[in-house]
């Protein structure tokens, strides 16, 4: 494949990220902070973000899993979950986690236990499709291309 | 990159008769991702500020020392009330601002803001105030603890450049 249908093939696919809501604008944001200084700016904040949001997913687990539960641990949690996502602009994410702590303030364990799968099934999903995105972004590299931030 | 060709085609004497430059254009991709324009606003009042950012969580101190250094500021981070403490406490008075996540465990961005007015005046250094809270009545508490402005998370370039400028410009000459 040639530079010029990676580059499409990787602007089709951001394209639908944002479609389905699974990313916004605070991801644009990243991009274009990107610069010579920082050339993995958005591969490390991402990456990081991946990192802090696995032990936080533990974390929640165990805490709810716990005989009572103490939904001030899992507030703090999921509103640290909440900042971080919404940083990054992973939106479904953050989303899950605003239902999270509605479903904590009202102790509400039912509710609590279906935030948790929910944000599970969105975190593996932002996480996945945000690394076949670097993917598509290393073949273009490879390619002798470069990433069409600016052009877009 | 865009597929072009170039070719030149001489006479038969050997000179040049005519040139040739294919390129090909990229029409407009279709719509959806439209990116916000590059390059901060100019900021000359930003640029050189000696800012200290307290964020406890990783990715926000990481996106938000980076929308700083955008803006031209010089930015130490540190990840918790106690280490701005004693950041401020060792570089003196070498920060020209102080921007504070409210949200912190242990000691929170109020604390510190309380702590640093006992020995400093109002307006030095100023002290901003990051909050991903919704509340109406965030910013009074924040008056109340001595702080100077306000930036509502999750934080963008332009936003965040017109309250530092505001926090600026209401303290020239204090």
């Amino acid at each position: 494949m040639d530079v010029n249908q990676l580059q499409r093939g990787w602007y089709k696919y951001l394209t639908t990220l944002f479609k389905e809501g699974i990313l916004d604008d605070q991801y644009k944001q990243l991009q274009q902070l990107q610069d010579e200084s920082t050339p993995n700016f958005v591969l490390e904040v991402v990456s990081l973000f991946f990192d802090d949001s696995q032990k936080i997913i533990y974390e929640l687990e165990r805490a709810l899993s716990q005989p009572l539960v103490d939904y001030k641990v899992i507030d703090a949690y999921v509103h640290q979950l909440k900042g971080s996502s919404s940083s990054v602009g992973a939106y479904k994410v953050k989303e899950v986690c605003v239902k999270f702590r509605e479903s904590c303030e009202n102790q509400n364990k039912e509710g609590c236990t279906i935030a948790m799968q929910n944000l599970k099934h969105e975190f593996s999903r932002v996480k996945h499709n945000l690394q076949y995105l670097f993917e598509l972004e290393q073949q273009i590299l490879s390619a002798g291309g470069s990433i069409p931030t600016i052009m877009l | 990159m865009m597929q072009g060709n170039i070719w030149v085609s001489p006479s038969s004497r050997g000179l040049v008769q005519s040139m040739t430059l294919v390129v090909k254009f990229e029409l407009n991709l279709s719509g959806g991702v439209d990116f916000i324009e590059p390059g901060p606003p100019s900021n000359s009042q930003l640029r050189g500020l000696r800012v200290i950012l307290a964020d406890d969580d990783g990715v926000n101190r990481l996106v938000t020392r980076k929308l700083l250094e955008k803006l031209g500021c010089h930015v130490s981070a540190v990840s918790s009330g106690f280490e701005c403490l004693s950041a401020l406490g060792t570089a003196g008075s070498s920060f020209q601002i102080i921007l504070l996540d409210i949200h912190m465990p242990e000691m929170d961005g109020f604390e510190v803001a309380m702590r640093v007015r006992k020995f400093q005046s109002r307006s030095c250094p100023l002290i901003v105030a990051l909050t991903a809270s919704a509340d109406e009545d965030v910013w009074q508490k924040c008056l109340q603890v001595g702080m100077n402005g306000l930036i509502r998370k999750p934080v963008l370039l332009e936003g965040m450049a017109a309250e530092l400028q505001r926090v600026l410009q209401a303290n020239i000459g204090m």
